[in-house]
């Protein structure tokens, strides 16, 4: 269970900027729950994605994870729960250019120190379930839009994380892609992982798939719950 | 067979390290082997009294300096001279999935992720490589050649006259006579004093600077003279040949050759020409009754400078030179010529650093996105260190260890051919010389200190911002 209480994120406090992003959001995730943050673009929905996934750290408020508060946790041990626990989907898949798809999937598992032959057999065996085995060499800039994307939810599992989180994740992706991708979603449902994704797609909010939504205008949540 | 890049960048690593150990032992048995050379040099050096190497007399310098005409194998003016224990384990259940992290081979992981990134920009870092090796190549030709030089400077000179002493008239220098020694000998400490007939002969034809020396020794019939093999080599004048040389009084005066000096005496002897005394009265109009310098041994090297003193007291028209002097300013020479490089070369290592420095401290966009795509996926900030330490280290020590490799190459296989006429200062006749390879391993320190660290902390501490960035900076990007 994720379960934040009370959390505001405000960018460049005392600035002429400042920029209240957040504003006392209180919200609990169930393990094993697929929860869609849905509203408009600067409605806040990232950055709470970014304080559930321990990315952002809150300017007030408290973050509970299975029972355990990480919120005043130091950035070492922020890095390995984000690394052991989560999964990260970025809306423009953040690959990293000039590496191939084997060795962008594996970069989250480089600084747990496992052996290579074991870490590169997981890789592999991580894009053969996406159907990419063949494509493991294949530098990023060569695939597809839609091979990226798997190649970004493979290195999102490579760690075999509890949590998925997905920020925009069909925002670049034609409505085939989409659902392709909310397949996916439902495969990794089904494996019993937690899954987070903000959207403002119709195909991902709306879909079966999602156990809980929560609607979110200007840093607040406006309405949350099981779909209807 | 793949193989992963941190093993064919230690395999490299090692390669190199291994063939600079060879290269090192090559110098051990080069030395060892180069002893009996040394030895030969050194004996010529004390049978003919010799004083200097055959180095820096050009013609020109002749020509131009006064101070050189006067003390002309013996320059001993020194020109240069909060975390608390409860919160740590409230972690534990998240961390305890690998406990062990394996610190060599998750290094070994960011070793290769880091060559993954270098080899993306190729043609960048290939230059920055090949500039960097260029650079470290020319800085550890000079130190070794310039060492060597030294090195083998005061080994030959060891058995140099302790004193020479000249006579100096309007400050500069003129014969002396030869009855100045019986007035020498009586000093205390003063073990032997030799007179030295001695001179430059300039050849207008091949626009070089021959020594002429008359020693004692000398025993061949009159009209025959030995010659240096730079000399042979550059007039094609061999044993048996008649060679010609306008004496002091304008006339051409015929010499047979009957003996070539040794090639491997060249450092002492590329530009000598050895004849009878009388011979070489007649020659350079030398009157008899005065020679030109005297040279004096003595027992006690405590003593030198006293000795000194008591000559300059006794005949205040003489100057004496301490042998010491003339190797310390060898020792000055050699540097200063490095040094003279060195400055020459500071513009291009000027535009190298602001190079180095523009692409090791100036993270791109593109650099600083990756640094959060890392640190969002789990690395943490001290990984990126990391990763920017292999960084400079995959740049500056592969460079360092090639560099250092050519130059040992280019010095002690090849003479140091590029660097010739700046280092030796020698016009026409170029001693051809191969140096015994004394290596310092101060200087290969002070070279790594100097080319491998900074550029190493020159990458990794501009990345410390960077490193330490919200990995949230890639959820906003």
């Amino acid at each position: 269970m994720i379960k934040v209480t009370d959390i505001s994120k405000i960018y460049n406090a005392g600035r002429p900027n400042e920029f209240t992003a957040v504003n006392r959001v209180s919200l609990t995730v169930n393990l094993g729950e697929v929860t869609v943050l849905k509203g408009p673009s600067g409605s806040g929905k990232t950055t709470l994605l970014g304080i559930l996934g321990c990315m952002v750290r809150p300017t007030s408020g408290r973050i509970i994870l299975s029972d355990r508060e990480i919120t005043s946790l130091p950035e070492r041990f922020l890095t390995e729960i984000r690394r052991e626990t989560y999964g990260f989907i970025f809306q423009q898949f953040n690959l990293i250019k000039g590496l191939t798809a084997l060795e962008n999937v594996m970069i989250p598992a480089y600084p747990t120190g496992e052996k290579y032959t074991a870490l590169r057999s997981r890789a592999l065996e991580t894009l053969a379930l996406f159907n990419l085995a063949h494509k493991a060499a294949a530098k990023i800039e060569w695939l597809s839009g839609g091979e990226a994307q798997r190649v970004a939810i493979a290195r999102a599992l490579i760690n075999n994380p509890a949590i998925i989180i997905a920020d925009e994740p069909t925002a670049h992706l034609d409505t085939k892609l989409s659902h392709e991708f909310m397949a996916f979603i439902k495969q990794l449902k089904e494996d019993g992982k937690t899954i987070l994704i903000a959207s403002h797609d119709p195909i991902v909010y709306e879909s079966e798939l999602m156990t809980s939504r929560i609607e979110m205008r200007d840093g607040c949540v406006i309405r949350a719950g099981s779909p209807a | 067979m793949m193989y992963r890049r941190s093993t064919l960048f230690g395999a490299m690593l090692g390669a190199n390290f291994l063939v600079l150990a060879l290269l090192f032992i090559h110098a051990g048995f080069r030395q060892i082997a180069d002893v009996s050379q040394l030895v030969r040099k050194a004996v010529l050096v004390r049978k003919l009294g010799l004083s200097d190497l055959c180095l820096f007399t050009e013609a020109s310098y002749t020509a131009i300096s006064p101070w050189l005409i006067c003390a002309p194998r013996s320059r001993s003016t020194p020109w240069l001279s909060s975390i608390s224990p409860a919160a740590l384990w409230q972690c534990r259940p998240f961390i305890s999935r690998n406990p062990m992290p394996h610190t060599i081979e998750k290094q070994r992981h960011i070793i290769d992720f880091t060559l993954a990134s270098l080899l993306r920009r190729k043609g960048k870092n290939g230059a920055l490589f090949t500039v960097y090796t260029l650079i470290v190549f020319i800085l550890a030709s000079v130190m070794f050649f310039t060492h060597a030089l030294k090195q083998e400077a005061s080994l030959v000179l060891k058995d140099a006259p302790e004193i020479i002493v000249q006579r100096t008239l309007q400050g500069r220098y003129t014969p002396i006579p030869e009855t100045y020694a019986a007035k020498i000998r009586e000093i205390r400490g003063v073990t032997a004093v030799r007179a030295r007939v001695w001179g430059y002969y300039y050849d207008p034809v091949f626009l070089a600077n021959y020594t002429i020396m008359a020693p004692e020794t000398f025993t061949h019939e009159p009209g025959s003279i030995a010659i240096g093999s730079g000399i042979s080599r550059m007039r094609r004048a061999y044993e048996g040949d008649t060679i010609s040389f306008t004496g002091a009084n304008g006339k051409t005066r015929n010499f047979t050759i009957t003996t070539v000096l040794p090639e491997g005496s060249q450092l002492v002897s590329s530009d000598l020409i050895l004849m009878a005394e009388a011979d070489y009265r007649e020659f350079s109009g030398l009157p008899v009754g005065l020679a030109s310098d005297l040279t004096l041994k003595v027992r006690n090297p405590k003593e030198f400078a006293t000795i000194a003193e008591k000559i300059v007291r006794l005949l205040p028209d003489t100057r004496p030179i301490i042998r010491n002097e003339i190797l310390r300013t060898y020792d000055a020479v050699f540097s200063w010529r490095g040094g003279l490089l060195i400055i020459i070369m500071s513009a291009a290592v000027l535009a190298f650093v602001i190079f180095a420095w523009d692409k090791a401290s100036g993270l791109s966009t593109e650099e600083k996105k990756e640094i959060g795509i890392l640190k969002a996926v789990g690395w943490e900030t001290s990984d990126i260190l990391f990763m920017k330490f292999w960084e400079g280290i995959a740049i500056s020590l592969t460079s360092f260890l090639t560099g250092t490799i050519l130059a040992y190459g280019h010095v002690f296989f090849t003479s140091a051919s590029l660097f010739v006429p700046v280092l030796k200062g020698w016009s026409v006749l170029y001693p051809e010389f191969r140096l015994t390879p004394f290596i310092n391993p101060g200087h290969i320190a002070t070279l790594f200190f100097l080319t491998v660290v900074p550029y190493t902390l020159t990458t990794i501490i501009p990345s410390w911002r960077a490193a330490t960035i919200d990995p949230d900076s890639v959820l906003r990007s």
